[in-house]
């Protein structure tokens, strides 16, 4: 910390000689020790020290910034000078701005120290327990690592928020495989506070190892027709990424051609659905401390039972088109849980998919969606019939928000977001 | 630019392991300006060192945000310490890794910097090219990308030298209302390797290049849903590249092939149509330089092109030196990293369908009902060879004539079935040389191709 604290307040320092400046800085050091496990061994073990400086600065009221990673005197002074030249070739508007100057503040989120003795022994215990128990996987990669990052975010504004955090990420890459017959990749991944709980139980760890092993068969899908998917927990936060994408961001408000620019207050989705970003939920591993313009990041409401509550912008976008900035930048996904059982959802379907994830182009402004379901399986009148492959769906992604179904009790919490399953009607299905 | 610290000074690198160094500077540069606003203004330069060290079979390594003597001593050490901590761990070692050929090389390209205000004065000039010319636009947005990146590699027991990689690109995007109150939105890319003034000195080539986009935007605010279902169609050249790289490429990644691809099982067989041969290009194709050259990989190799598929028979697999051990085979130079923090992966570099010897228009005209497909989006590929990637510029085809263009979707198939079908290749080649793949690590990578015609699982309603 007392090499960011000594760049940071040289920084501090040149900006004092500039008065005309509006100016936010982030100096963090990083620290990452990682470990790969690549076809059931270990094969590599990497330690990553980085540091990065990052300077934004409004003069004129023209934005620019410029980031590095050196803390040498000479760079720094190069990096404040280098943004303050680029912003005078900018737009000046009296949107841009940063927040206003908070009370200093520390945060120290997570285990701060890695016990690499520790993940080996929760790797070697994993690995294992895949031999052992599942042996129609062939584990493709896994990787563990703890990530410590010290940061010291200040503003011209007299902000200075000085944050610790250190948590565990697991990334488990796996197929499906008999000897003779493959499925296609399957992937997950977790956050974590501690050592404390077998990596099996993290996240979806279990179901996509289970679900991966009974996907070496999969059966055809003809023809095609509409009918009603179960998004899984990952696949809807994916969905409800593009979504947000397309309807509620800086872009799309910006030029007018989100189809909810003037839905605030409107019922816009089905009343099943409440969303919210919750950087501070208890469930949610790497707390955004402050949002990229420099508020104390707080949790808020974009969806409340269908109804458009906020949208996901930046404080310059809310400048400019008279909209309620987005509370923080960290998408920490939160959807409230429903009343059905995953069981009974499953058992509500006439005919239709449980979709794991799909593979798709990035949806066009116009929110149609059409890609490949991958680790999805048929249901038909209530039971799970078996795996699929080469089958698409195609639906609006406001449409499809909009015949949503059920939304189950279960939630996937992994870390990053608290999603349930959600099932909607309506969507087209097309096999060969 | 980083300069060659390293020669002729004493390393670090241990006896009975094999070590690579790689000092490196990647650079960004990025500009956008949104309804001729500039909301985004950004420059960045990180630079540091990493080692990789290999002990039969386990590799450590390390990175440091420092390019000095000091920090390359460093992460030697750490790396070395870390591939001994995971030895421990080893229930069966590997052997050495084969011998490379000692050689010192160096990349023909160098880095040239520019000034933030020149390449805001371009995106200006072309932001008020399509504002005067185009009024009637919901939206229009140019973006400017530089990623460049240049690396100074040693090794114990392969290859030296510097290589760079300067590429820049701009982005166009526009968006337009649809007659029913929609809107749709389409985007070209222009530029390559080397820097601005290579590309952008002269506008005329981008200033069609705009009208294009305009025009297409136009024909798609007017378009149809694609038909869901298997169809007929003709991928142009910019979308056969997708083929190339998605469909076959990542498929015949040794690690992925390691992993379980569906080209394991596969090597020396016919999975596709005769008329069908790919390679990954190292630096030349057809007496020219291919748009992302790579002389020398992060191992130290000497690049050399990777066959692929030669008359629809599997020929070979992309590599690092550890796969290509393993498969007794020599590598071709596929070991890169993004970052100096990231560790080399097996990357393609210029992946090409060769071309055959039908006409466009020929092609076209045998088709009866189905669609020609001219842009794609982003797409993804899969072990069992399932692809999918989106297609954002179409146009039916009815009895041998072009028609309707059709609105944003997906196509999918099975690599090897999918070229199978393959019956007509065009005579011309089409390089698209912006590509970022992403696997672990993004990385710059350029494909391309000619026009082919083969059946194809397309989405729509």
């Amino acid at each position: 910390m007392e090499q960011i604290r000594t760049a940071s307040d040289y920084i501090k320092r040149l900006l004092e000689d500039k008065k005309d400046v509006k100016s936010q800085y982030t100096v963090s050091e990083t620290k990452t020790r990682e470990i790969t496990l690549e076809n059931g061994e270990f094969t590599l073990f990497r330690t990553l020290f980085d540091r990065k400086v990052s300077i934004g600065v409004i003069k004129d009221q023209k934005p620019g910034t410029i980031s590095t990673n050196s803390f040498e005197e000479e760079a720094l002074k190069e990096a404040l000078e280098g943004a303050i030249t680029s912003s005078e070739s900018g737009t000046a508007e009296e949107y841009f701005d940063i927040a206003g100057g908070m009370d200093p503040a520390e945060f120290e989120i997570g285990v701060l120290e890695a016990d690499i003795d520790g993940l080996m022994k929760r790797a070697l215990e994993f690995k294992e327990e895949v031999e052992k128990n599942y042996k129609k996987i062939l584990l493709m990669q896994v990787i563990l690592k703890h990530v410590k990052k010290d940061v010291l975010y200040r503003n011209t504004n007299g902000s200075e928020d000085t944050t610790r955090m250190g948590e565990y990420e697991v990334m488990v890459e796996f197929a499906g495989n008999d000897g003779t017959n493959t499925t296609g990749i399957c992937g997950t991944m977790a956050s974590f506070k501690d050592l404390n709980t077998p990596l099996i139980e993290l996240g979806s760890i279990k179901r996509e190892l289970e679900n991966a092993e009974k996907s070496l068969n999969p059966i055809p899908v003809s023809g095609k027709f509409e009918g009603q998917v179960i998004f899984t927990p990952e696949c809807f936060a994916q969905m409800l990424g593009y979504s947000l994408g397309v309807l509620t961001t800086d872009a799309v408000i910006l030029d007018g051609t989100s189809q909810w620019k003037d839905k605030i207050g409107e019922k816009v989705v089905s009343e099943k659905l409440t969303l919210s970003m919750e950087p501070w939920n208890d469930d949610i591993i790497t707390n955004e401390v402050h949002t990229g313009d420099g508020f104390r990041s707080e949790n808020y409401t974009v969806l409340d039972e269908g109804v458009l509550k906020s949208f996901c912008v930046s404080l310059y976008t809310s400048n400019k088109c008279k909209v309620e900035r987005a509370k923080n930048s960290s998408m920490d996904m939160i959807v409230k849980a429903g009343d059905t059982s995953f069981e009974d959802m499953v058992k509500a379907v006439k005919k239709g998919l449980i979709v794991g994830s799909i593979s798709c182009g990035r949806p066009s402004t116009n929110a149609e969606l059409s890609g490949v379901a991958k680790n999805a399986f048929y249901v038909e009148d209530g039971e799970i019939k078996g795996a699929v492959n080469e089958t698409m769906v195609s639906f609006n992604l406001v449409e499809m928000l909009n015949k949503i179904s059920m939304v189950s009790k279960e939630r996937l919490k992994d870390g990053t977001m608290v999603v349930p399953y959600v099932c909607a009607d309506g969507i087209l299905i097309s096999g060969q | 630019m980083i300069r060659d610290i390293f020669k002729g000074r004493d390393l670090g690198f241990e006896t009975g392991v094999q070590s690579v160094l790689r000092g490196q500077e990647n650079r960004a540069r990025s500009v956008v300006i949104h309804q001729g606003v500039l909301v985004t203004n950004q420059r960045s330069e990180e630079r540091g060192v990493c080692a990789k060290v290999y002990k039969e079979g386990m590799n450590g390594f390390a990175s440091m945000a420092e390019f000095s003597e000091a920090a390359a001593l460093q992460v030697v050490r750490e790396a070395t310490q870390n591939a001994n901590y995971l030895y421990k761990y080893a229930k069966k070692t590997k052997p050495a890794l084969g011998g490379i050929e000692k050689t010192y090389i160096e990349s023909p390209y160098t880095i040239i910097d520019f000034e933030q205000k020149r390449i805001i004065d371009l995106c200006k000039e072309l932001d008020s090219y399509i504002a005067k010319k185009y009024s009637d636009l919901a939206s229009r947005t140019v973006v400017y990308r530089e990623d460049t990146m240049e690396k100074v590699i040693y090794t114990s027991d392969a290859g030296n030298g510097y290589v760079a990689y300067p590429r820049v690109t701009v982005y166009i995007m526009m968006k337009a209302e649809t007659p029913d109150g929609n809107v749709v939105d389409h985007f070209d890319s222009f530029g390559g390797k080397e820097s601005l003034e290579d590309h952008f000195t002269n506008l005329e080539k981008v200033y069609e290049g705009i009208d294009e986009v305009y025009k297409k935007l136009k024909e798609k605010a007017n378009g149809v849903y694609a038909e869901a279902g298997v169809k007929t169609v003709i991928l142009h050249p910019d979308v056969a590249g997708m083929i190339a790289h998605e469909a076959i490429g990542h498929t015949v990644e040794a690690d992925l092939v390691l992993g379980g691809s569906v080209a394991g099982p596969n090597l020396g067989k016919q999975v596709a149509s005769e008329l069908i041969s790919i390679v990954d290009y190292a630096n030349t194709y057809n007496g020219a330089e291919a748009p992302l050259p790579v002389f020398m990989d992060d191992e130290g190799v000497a690049a050399k092109d990777a066959v692929l598929l030669e008359n629809g028979i599997l020929k070979g697999y992309m590599h690092s030196r550890e796969s290509a051990a393993h498969f007794g085979v020599e590598p071709c130079g596929n070991a890169r990293g993004w970052a100096f923090s990231d560790e080399p992966l097996i990357r393609m570099r210029n992946t090409l369908v060769l071309p055959g010897k039908d006409k466009l228009e020929d092609m076209i005209a045998s088709v009866d009902d189905g669609y020609y497909l001219l842009a794609t989006g982003n797409g993804q590929a899969d072990l069992t060879g399932e692809f999918m990637f989106g297609v954002t510029c179409g146009y039916e085809i009815k009895s041998g004539k072009l028609g309707r263009a059709i609105l944003d979707t997906t196509v999918s198939g099975v690599a090897f079935d999918m070229l199978k079908t393959v019956d007509m290749i065009s005579d011309t080649v089409k390089w698209s040389p912006s590509g970022t793949c992403g696997k672990k690590q993004p990385m710059a990578v350029s494909m391309g191709g000619p026009a082919i015609k083969c059946r194809i699982n397309i989405g729509g309603r």
